[in-house]
C-alpha cells in the first residue's frame, strides 16, 4: 500500500506544478468560451485534491433539487424529439417539475472503456463528474464490489421501490436493491434475415456450414453474451459454470471462426450489416432487432431453443457524486409508469418498471399502443424462464476469461 | 489524294494511333484516375448528406431530402460535439501557428548550432504513428493524475500541429526576399518596424496556409483525441461512437460544411494573393 | 537598446525556437519517456502499477502473444506503402513535370481529403465497398463478379484503406524532390543522347529518392499503427493489426504495461528509421516539404 500511496503523493505535486505553470491561462480561456448549459463532458469538481486529500463524498444532505444533473448513458437510450438539437421530452418534463437542467451525454459506448475513464478519479477518492452512470450488470457489480457507488436513499425513491419488477429483485450482488436501479433490459438471441436463412431457432445454426450463411455470420464482441450462448449450446448453464467449461466454450467458438462461418465479432454495428446484406445470421439484441425490422421487414429475432441471455443496464450513483439527491429524484422519475412508457416506446427494450405495459397499451397512437403486445418488449413469464443470466465473476476469473476471449477475437 | 505525312512519321492504323495516344497521355489519364480515387469518398459523403434514409442506417440511397440540411444538429449530442471540436481547433490553431511560425522563421533565416537536431526533432511527431502519440500522452496524464478532458485534447492537438505548421511555413518562406528587409533597414527602419511592415505581410499567406492546415488537422483528428479525451466528445469521436448504431445524416452535413469551408478559405486566399500581386 | 540587441543577436534563433520546442519536449518527449517507463510496470489498474526493471519480460511476452498481429501489420503496412508509392509517384511526377498552370490546383486536390474527417472517409469507403454497394453491386448485377464476392472484411479492404489515407503523405515529399530537380540536368541527359527512359532511370529517379524515402517514413510505420481501417473495413479477427491490440489493451483492458511495450516497439522503429535517414540523407529535407 505504501508504494501506491507514495505514487499518489508524487502525482499530485507534479500535477499541481504542470497545471499551474502551463495551463492556467488556457484553462481560463476555455472556461470563458465554453458553450452554455450543454457542455460535452460533466462539470468537474474543483480540484480540492491539490492538497493531496480526497475530496469529501457527497455534500451534507441537500433537500432541494440542484441546478444541474450530470447523466451518462448509452446511445439511443432516451426519447428524443425532432428538434435541432433534439431534446428529450422525459428530461424536459423533469426540468419543468424540479427546475434541474440535465446534462445528458451519450458517453458510454463500451463498459470497459467508460470504466477506464471513471476509474482514476474513483480510485483517488474524487468526484467523477457524473451523478448517474448506466452500466451493464457485470460492470455495475464490479463497481459495487470496489465500493465505488453511493447507496440510494430509498426514502427519496418511492416509485422505484414500488414499481421495480420482481425478476430484478434480490440479485446476489445487490441484495437490498439500493445500489443500482435497472434502466432497461434486453434479451440476447438469434438475429437473422428470414428471406435468406429461413426461420432459425437453434444455436447450432451458427456452427453449421450452410451456403446460405457461411461467411455472413457474426458473433457479439460482448464476451458474456457470446460465451453465455455457447455454454447454452453445449448444454451448460451460464448461471453456474466452471472456468474449464468456459474454456471448452471458447474452443467451440474458435471452431466456427476457423471454419470460416463467422465473419466478425461486432457490437451494435451488426445492425448495419444485416440491413445492408453483408450479414444474414448471428447473435443479436432484442431491441436492436425491433428497430432493424422497421428498416428491413425480413429481419427477425428468436430466442434459441437452447435458451437466450438476459442482461440489464443499470443506473448507479458513483461515489462522490455532487448531486446525489437530484439523482435519486431522477431514478424515481423514470420509475413512474407513464414516464417509463414514454421511454420504452422510443427505446424498445425491456422495461424494468411494473405498470409500463399497461401504460403503453393506453397510448392514443395505435402504433405505440401495439407495442404493449410485443413479446420482445414485454416478455411473459414463460419467455423469461428461457433466458439466463451470466454468473458473477471474481476479478481473476474476469481477467482470465477476457484474456482468452480476446485471443479468439484477435485482440 | 492525301498529303504526304511529315518526314519520319507515319499515320499508322487506328490501333497504333490509339496506343500511341495512350502512351503519350498515359500520365494524364493516370493522374485523372488518381484524383477521382482521392475525391471519391468525399463525393460520397456529400451525396449521402442529401439522403433520407429509412431508420438509422445511411449507406443505401433512398431518396433525396434536404431534411438533414435544415436540421443540421438534429442528432442528440451532435451540437456539443461540434462546438467542442471548433473550440479546440480554434485555440490549438492559434497556439500551434504562433509556435510553429517562430520555429519556421528560425530554421529559414538563421544558421545555428543544433539545426540538424531541430529538424529531426520537428519531423519526429509527423512520422510517429498517431496511436503512439495518443497512447504516450495518455500514459503521462495517468501517471501524473491529470484527468483527461478538453484541456488534454487541446494540449495534444497543439503538439502535433506544430510540426505541420513548421513544414508549411518553411515551404512558403523559401525564396523569401531578404533584400526587401535589408532595403527597409537601409532606409532607416528599426528591426521591429521592418518586421511588422515588411516581413510579416510577406509571410502572412504562408502563415495563413499553415493555420488552415492546422485547423483542419485538429478538427478532423480522431486517434490522438480518442486517447486523450476522457469523457469529452468531439465531432470525430461522435462519429466513432455512432457508427455502430448508425451514423446520422447530420454527420455528413457537418462534414460537408467543414470541407466546403476549408475549400472556400483556400480559394479566398488564392484570390486575395492574386489581387495583391496585381495591385 | 539597439546596442544590447546587437550583442545578443546570436540568441535570436534560439529564442524563436524555444517556445515550440519546449512544448514538444514536454508533450512529446516526456510522454514517450513515460510510456517507456510504463512498459516496465506490472500490476493492474485497480490495484496500482509498480515499476521494476525485471518487467522487461513485458516486451517478450507481448511480442510472443501478439506475434501474429505484429507480422500481419508489417505485411499490411508494407503492401499499403507499395500501393501508395505506385499511385503517388506517377501522380507527383505528372504534377511536377506536366502540371504547368494547374500545379497548385492539383496539389490542392491531393491535400483536399485532409479537410474531411478521417473517420468519415473510412465510413464512406465502407459504403462504397459494401457487398452490394456502389462498387460491387453493379459489377455483380452484370455478372462480372460472383455473388459471394466481397471486399469488406478482407485484407484487401484494409490495405487499400490504409493506402488511401497515406496518399498525401507520400505524394507531397516526392513532389517536392521532383520539383527541385534542376531541369538543366535533364536537358544535359538528352544532349548526351539518353532516351527519355534512361534519363528517368539515371537522373530523375535517383534525385527523387530522398522524397521517396521521406514519404515511406511518413507512411510505413504510421500505417503499422493504424487501427481504424482494420476495425471498420477489416472487421474480422483475421485482419486485426497491432494498432487494434494497442487500442484495446489501453482503452478496454487498461493493460498499460503490455500496451506501452507494444507502442514503444513502434516508437523505437520510427526512431531508428529516422536516424538512418538522417545519417544517409541529412536532415534538411525533413522539414522543407511543400504543403
Amino acid at each position: 500500500m505504501s508504494e501506491h500511496d507514495s505514487i499518489l503523493g508524487r502525482r499530485f505535486t507534479r500535477r499541481t506544478i504542470l497545471q499551474g505553470s502551463a495551463l492556467a491561462g488556457v484553462g481560463a480561456f476555455l472556461a470563458a468560451c465554453g458553450a452554455p448549459a450543454q457542455s460535452t463532458g460533466p462539470t468537474t469538481a474543483p480540484s480540492s485534491a491539490a492538497s493531496g486529500e480526497p475530496a469529501p463524498s457527497s455534500p451534507a444532505a441537500e433537500a432541494t433539487p440542484s441546478e444541474i444533473l450530470n447523466f451518462a448513458n448509452w446511445p439511443l437510450y432516451i426519447d428524443q424529439d425532432e428538434g435541432s438539437p433534439p431534446v428529450s421530452p422525459t428530461l424536459e418534463q423533469f426540468k419543468a417539475k424540479y427546475g434541474t437542467t440535465v446534462n445528458y451525454v451519450e458517453a458510454v459506448n463500451d463498459n470497459d472503456q467508460f470504466f477506464g475513464t471513471i476509474q482514476p478519479p474513483l480510485q483517488a477518492g474524487q468526484d467523477t463528474g457524473w451523478d448517474i452512470t448506466v452500466l451493464t450488470d457485470w460492470m455495475a457489480a464490479r463497481l459495487i464490489r470496489l465500493g465505488w457507488v453511493e447507496t440510494i436513499d430509498t426514502a427519496n425513491t418511492p416509485n422505484f421501490v414500488a414499481n421495480l419488477r420482481d425478476v430484478y429483485k434480490a440479485v446476489d450482488w445487490d441484495p437490498e436493491n439500493n445500489l443500482r436501479a435497472p434502466w432497461q433490459s434486453g434479451l440476447t438471441g438469434l438475429g437473422f434475415d428470414e428471406a435468406t436463412t429461413g426461420n432459425v431457432t437453434s444455436l447450432d445454426a451458427l456452427w453449421t456450414d450452410d451456403p446460405r450463411w457461411k461467411g455472413k455470420v457474426w458473433l457479439l464482441s460482448e464476451m458474456r453474451d457470446t460465451v453465455g450462448l455457447t455454454l447454452l449450446k453445449l448444454g451448460i448453464m451460464p448461471e453456474d459454470f466452471t472456468l474449464e467449461q468456459a474454456g471448452a466454450a471458447l474452443a467451440e467458438i474458435q471452431k466456427t471462426v476457423d471454419a470460416g462461418i463467422v465473419r466478425s465479432f461486432l457490437g451494435n454495428d451488426y445492425k448495419e450489416g444485416l440491413v445492408k446484406g453483408d450479414l444474414v445470421l448471428g447473435t443479436a439484441w432484442s431491441g436492436d432487432m425491433i428497430i432493424a425490422k422497421g428498416e428491413k421487414a425480413s429481419l427477425a429475432f428468436n430466442i434459441p431453443d437452447q435458451g437466450g441471455m438476459l442482461w440489464t443496464d443499470n443506473m448507479q450513483i458513483p461515489k462522490g457524486a455532487q448531486h446525489k439527491y437530484t439523482a435519486e429524484l431522477m431514478i424515481d422519475w423514470v420509475y413512474d409508469p407513464e414516464i417509463a412508457a414514454q421511454l420504452a416506446a422510443y427505446i424498445q427494450y425491456v422495461s424494468p418498471v411494473a405498470g409500463c405495459q399497461e401504460a403503453i397499451a393506453k397510448n392514443p397512437d395505435p402504433e405505440v399502443a401495439a407495442l404493449a403486445d410485443n413479446p420482445l418488449m414485454f416478455p411473459d413469464d414463460a419467455t423469461l424462464g428461457t433466458v439466463h443470466i451470466f454468473r458473477a465473476l471474481s476479478e481473476e476469473e474476469e481477467i482470465s476469461l477476457n484474456d482468452e476471449f480476446s485471443k479468439v477475437t484477435g485482440n | 489524294m492525301t498529303v504526304a505525312p511529315a518526314a519520319g512519321r507515319t499515320r499508322g492504323t487506328a490501333r497504333q494511333r490509339s496506343t500511341r495516344w495512350l502512351g503519350r497521355n498515359f500520365l494524364y489519364l493516370y493522374t485523372a484516375a488518381a484524383i477521382v480515387y482521392l475525391m471519391l469518398p468525399i463525393v460520397v459523403m456529400i451525396v449521402f448528406s442529401f439522403n433520407d434514409p429509412v431508420g438509422k442506417s445511411n449507406f443505401t440511397w433512398v431518396q433525396f431530402s434536404l431534411d438533414a440540411w435544415l436540421r443540421p444538429f438534429g442528432a442528440l449530442g451532435l451540437q456539443s460535439a461540434v462546438f467542442a471540436s471548433l473550440r479546440i481547433a480554434f485555440i490549438s490553431t492559434v497556439v500551434a501557428t504562433i509556435l510553429g511560425t517562430l520555429i519556421g522563421l528560425a530554421l529559414t533565416r538563421y544558421t545555428f548550432r543544433g539545426r540538424a537536431a531541430t529538424n529531426l526533432f520537428i519531423f519526429l511527431p509527423m512520422a510517429t504513428p498517431e496511436i503512439v502519440l495518443g497512447a504516450s500522452l495518455l500514459t503521462m496524464f495517468v501517471s501524473i493524475g491529470q484527468p483527461r478532458n478538453e484541456l488534454t485534447i487541446l494540449i495534444a492537438h497543439i503538439m502535433f500541429n506544430i510540426s505541420f505548421v513548421v513544414v508549411t511555413v518553411r515551404a512558403r518562406l523559401a525564396g523569401f526576399p531578404r533584400h526587401l528587409e535589408e532595403a527597409a533597414m537601409d532606409l532607416g527602419a528599426t528591426e521591429w518596424v521592418t518586421f511588422w511592415k515588411v516581413t510579416f505581410p510577406l509571410i502572412f499567406p504562408g502563415v495563413m496556409a499553415a493555420a488552415l492546415l492546422a485547423f483542419s488537422l485538429s478538427i478532423d483528428d480522431f486517434v490522438i483525441t480518442n486517447f486523450t479525451a476522457g469523457q469529452t466528445v468531439t465531432f470525430p469521436m461522435y462519429i466513432y461512437g455512432s457508427y455502430r448504431v448508425g451514423v446520422p445524416v447530420q454527420v455528413n452535413v457537418i462534414g460537408t460544411i467543414i470541407f466546403l469551408t476549408a475549400v472556400g478559405a483556400v480559394l479566398l486566399s488564392t484570390v486575395l494573393q492574386r489581387r495583391d500581386r496585381s495591385a | 537598446m539597439g546596442q544590447l540587441l546587437r550583442r545578443y543577436r546570436f540568441l535570436v534563433p534560439y529564442l524563436l525556437l524555444a517556445p515550440g520546442l519546449i512544448w514538444l519536449a514536454v508533450y512529446y518527449v516526456y510522454p514517450a519517456v513515460q510510456m517507456f517507463i510504463a512498459s516496465f510496470w506490472s500490476g493492474s489498474i485497480s490495484q496500482g502499477f509498480t515499476f521494476s526493471f525485471a518487467n522487461w519480460t513485458n516486451y517478450t511476452e507481448a511480442l510472443d502473444r501478439y506475434s501474429e498481429q505484429f507480422v500481419r501489420s508489417i505485411i499490411f503496412a508494407g503492401l499499403a506503402t507499395l500501393l501508395t508509392f505506385a499511385i503517388s509517384f506517377p501522380l507527383a511526377y505528372t504534377i511536377a513535370f506536366r502540371g504547368g498552370r494547374y500545379k497548385n490546383l492539383l496539389l490542392f486536390l491531393v491535400i483536399a481529403p485532409f479537410f474531411t474527417s478521417f473517420l468519415l472517409r473510412v465510413i464512406s469507403w465502407r459504403t462504397i465497398l459494401g457487398d452490394d454497394g456502389l462498387l460491387l453491386g453493379p459489377l455483380k448485377a452484370i455478372g462480372l463478379l460472383p455473388e459471394d464476392f466481397r471486399v469488406l472484411a478482407t485484407p484487401v479492404a484494409v490495405i487499400t484503406g490504409i493506402a488511401y489515407n497515406f496518399l498525401p503523405f507520400m505524394t507531397l515529399p516526392i513532389y517536392v524532390s521532383l520539383e527541385k530537380i534542376d531541369r538543366r540536368l535533364l536537358e544535359a541527359g538528352q544532349d548526351l543522347y539518353a532516351t527519355p527512359f534512361m534519363t528517368f532511370r539515371r537522373v530523375t529517379f535517383p534525385l527523387a529518392l530522398p522524397g521517396v524515402f521521406a514519404g515511406t517514413l511518413l507512411t510505413f510505420i504510421p500505417a503499422m499503427g493504424d487501427y481504424v481501417n482494420a476495425e471498420l473495413l477489416g472487421q474480422t479477427p483475421a485482419t486485426r493489426m497491432i494498432g487494434n491490440v494497442i487500442q484495446s489493451r489501453f482503452l478496454t483492458n487498461n493493460d498499460y504495461p503490455t500496451a506501452s511495450a507494444l507502442s514503444f516497439i513502434l516508437m523505437a522503429g520510427i526512431l531508428v528509421a529516422v536516424a538512418l535517414y538522417a545519417r544517409v540523407l541529412g536532415t534538411e529535407e525533413l522539414t522543407s516539404g511543400a504543403v
